[in-house]
């Protein structure tokens, strides 16, 4: 498959009054058209920073992009304008957001958004785009989406909410859909059916879809591959069978370990992670890990590991002690 | 136990929810509040009045005048005497005060209007473009327009000083210039030594014209605002310019710079409702930044940023009607001191010219009377502007609870 997207040493920071918050450091990886990335790591380890970058996004200031190229379609985004942006962004990428309740504008009618945003990118007129809108809605599995249109968002339940938000990214059949953490807010049987509706969705369009998320459970249905990230860089990607069978990193290990899974026998205690993440202010020097981690040498404190690929797969790591952790066989 | 009939059961479909739109919910929470009524009947009373007394009870100040009916009492009945009704009775021309209360009415709703207006429009637009632009990478042509408004504005320093206001152009052209070659010797000492000579040669020299000190002067603000256009020209370098120049004006008494404002262009309601307006714009500058700020990090801000819409259309269809509550509240607000200031302004000679019917001047007219027990003449225009102040302020009050978010459902 031909990538779509490459991003190489991505730098983010934000310059704010407590001092530099480095938000996303050196982040590089290729995603393929077509492809399913699923990005989970805790909170604040810069996931949303990052997809806001792409789209160039970020406030600023105090955000500053200071390095990096992020390749999409044979052009450097980070070498466009605003102007030349505006037309990559809904068009090529589209992005759904964090929060279903404050996603949509409370002021309009749903269906008014979702036509605003076809009529953008689309040669349509007012008629075919409402069409278009009540079609969306019902793709998304809106029941009763003709009505549906006139409502306003405070009358959409959070789900549905979600829904909407998802027909308006795919209205403008982008390229590539980000999705932040487009479930985090909802139960978990509409997770399951929003995460069915992207796959089927996927199949139909054969979009490339980045599913921002700290769940570990819903990219394992989900993706194909997946990027771990810790304050700020990526730890270990690879594709979903190697992460999950053959875990490198001892974070991802945490990570999967802090899971509840269905195999596990009952009385088996979840492990968590000790510890808090770094403050992205004042970065440890060597690996940013480090501190929580149970496999930690000397070298750990001292220098930072790169990302090396450790097959011929595509499943890359950054733990100097990675080799080892291979070899004690992970459960 | 009654028996029930299972036909008078109504069902109620639940999943029919009510429409309800927002603004149907304020008006519905406006109208039970007894203060809001009672501020909304002032206002409407207020108004309807005015309008229909200018077109339909035709007055010519002009012509009304007799010394005959001079500072009579309020009378009902007609005596040989006073051959006419005076409800608020007369004052000392013998002009009929209830006719000139009412048509003065006209006069303060155009004031109020027309000040809060200018005020609104100016301070509104700053304020959006300085709280929007403060975190929004801007395009090229937003560029030219900040930073050309930031030359034109800075540039009145020195137009007035020289009084050349051809001046203007001139600052404008270096604010356009310093936009669109941004990344001319960017971060450069050079940068800045090209700005500022730019500055202050184009200040100068039309300087030179005047006198040599006027050139001086000029020419070291010239030198000033090239300084400050080599800096890096962000949204928050447009934001900062922005709210200083407001800072200046907030600093002025408000109804020293109106009388300040009245001298310079000359006496008369139109000029005091300009002078009234431009003495409103930072107040409503600030509140827009300040709300635009507090809704920019909203998500459905970033979504339709990430649908790839125009940043125009953000403004206009996200932005604005977002931000409407409090500076709807603002404008009613403002509306009651916009008439209390037009009344100062007439009531020392500065606003509406006499004979033209309007409160503040018809008190300054007539209170030197009041010792002669002409109480009517001072008390009536005074318990217009009164009034016309306490229904708009109480209106307002009502619609600030009405739309505060906080109680919204
Ligand atoms: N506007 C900002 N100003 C300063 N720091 C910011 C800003 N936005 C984000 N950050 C910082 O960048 C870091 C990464 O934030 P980001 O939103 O990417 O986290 P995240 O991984 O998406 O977390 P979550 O799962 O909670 O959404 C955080 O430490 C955050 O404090
Ligand atoms: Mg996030």
């Amino acid at each position: 498959m031909n990538p779509i997207l490459e991003i190489k040493n991505l730098k983010t920071r934000f310059y704010t009054q407590d001092g530099v918050v480095k938000a996303v450091n050196d982040v590089s990886y290729t995603m393929s058209s077509g492809e399913i990335l699923g990005v989970v790591g805790e909170s604040g380890c810069g996931k949303s920073v990052h997809a806001l970058s792409m789209m160039q996004l970020i406030p600023d200031p105090p955000g500053k992009i200071t390095n990096g190229e992020i390749w999409f379609d044979g052009r450097d985004l980070l070498t466009l304008n605003e102007d030349q942006m505006q037309k990559v962004r809904g068009r090529d990428i589209a992005m759904i957001f964090q929060d279903p309740m404050t996603s949509l504008n409370p002021v309009f009618t749903v269906g008014f958004q979702i036509v605003e945003a076809l009529l953008l990118h689309n040669d349509m007129t007012k008629e075919e785009a409402k069409e278009r809108a009540s079609d969306l809605l019902n793709l998304v599995g809106i029941p009763g989406a003709k009505q549906r249109l006139n409502d306003y968002p405070h009358q959409f339940s959070g789900g549905m909410r979600q829904r909407a938000m998802i027909a308006m990214g795919l209205s403008c059949e982008p390229r590539l859909l980000i999705a932040d953490e487009p479930t985090t807010a909802l139960d978990v049987t509409i997770q399951a059916q929003i995460i069915d509706l992207v796959k089927k969705l996927q199949d139909e369009l054969g979009m490339a879809i980045m599913w921002i998320t700290h769940d570990l459970g819903v990219v394992a249905e989900l993706a194909h591959t997946i990027n771990v990230m810790y304050a700020g860089s990526i730890i270990e990607t690879g594709k979903i069978r190697n992460i999950y069978k053959q875990t490198r990193h001892p974070y991802t290990i945490g990570l999967l370990g802090s899971l509840p899974r269905l195999d596990d026998s009952p009385g088996t205690e979840l492990v968590s992670i000790p510890g808090l993440p770094p403050d992205l202010v004042a970065l440890p020097e060597g690996c940013p890990f480090a501190a929580r981690c149970g496999y930690r040498i000397d070298q750990c404190l001292t220098e930072k590991p790169p990302l090396v690929e450790i097959d011929g797969e595509n499943h890359s790591v950054a733990c100097w002690r990675w080799e080892e952790i291979a070899g004690m066989g992970t459960k | 136990m009654a028996k029930i009939n299972p036909e008078e059961i109504t069902v109620t479909d639940f999943a029919v929810r009510e429409h309800r739109s927002l603004w149907g919910d304020a008006w519905r929470r406006l109208i039970s509040s007894n203060t809001a009524r009672l501020g909304m009947f002032i206002v409407v009373l207020f108004v309807s009045s005015s309008t229909l007394s200018h077109y339909f009870w035709k007055y010519e100040p002009k012509k009304d005048l007799d010394y005959s009916l001079k500072l009579k009492a309020p009378n009902l009945i007609i005596t040989e005497e006073i051959p006419s009704t005076h409800l608020f009775g007369t004052d000392k021309l013998g002009r009929d005060i209830f006719r000139r209360v009412v048509h003065g009415g006209w006069n303060s709703l155009r004031v109020g209007i027309v000040a809060v207006s200018i005020s609104l429009f100016f301070g509104g637009a700053v304020g959006l473009m300085s709280g929007f632009y403060e975190t929004v990478t801007m395009t090229m042509v937003e560029r030219l327009i900040l930073f050309g408004t930031t030359g034109f504005l800075l540039g009145f320093l020195s137009a007035w000083i020289a009084n050349q206001y051809f001046q203007l152009v001139l600052y404008t052209g270096l604010g356009l210039a310093a936009g669109y070659y941004q990344d001319l010797f960017k971060g450069k000492f050079l940068r800045m030594v090209t700005f500022s000579i730019l500055g202050a040669f184009f200040s100068a020299v039309p300087g030179l014209f005047i006198s040599p000190t006027v050139a001086l002067i000029c020419g070291l603000w010239g030198l000033f605002t090239g300084v400050l256009l080599s800096r890096p020209l962000d949204g928050k370098f447009f934001s900062n310019v922005m709210m200083r120049l407001m800072d200046i004006v907030l600093s002025f008494p408000g109804y020293l710079l109106a009388i300040a404002i009245v001298a310079f262009l000359g006496p008369g309601l139109g000029k005091g409702m300009i002078a009234i307006g431009v003495v409103g714009i930072p107040v409503y500058a600030r509140l827009t930044r300040s709300v635009v700020l507090a809704i920019i990090h909203k998500e459905y801000i970033l979504a339709a940023q990430s649908v790839g819409e125009s940043h125009g259309r953000i403004i206009f269809r996200h932005v604005t009607p977002n931000i409407l509550s409090p500076i709807i509240v603002q404008t009613t607000m403002g509306l009651a001191s916009a008439i209390l200031s037009a009344a100062a302004l007439g009531f020392l000679g500065l606003g509406a010219i006499p004979p033209e019917p309007e409160w503040g001047a018809m008190l300054g007219e007539s209170y030197r009377y009041l010792t002669s027990g002409a109480w009517w003449a001072v008390l009536f225009p005074g318990l217009a502007i009164m009034l016309s102040v306490l229904g708009f302020n109480l209106l307002g009050d009502g619609l600030r609870d009405a739309l505060d978010p906080k109680l919204r459902t």
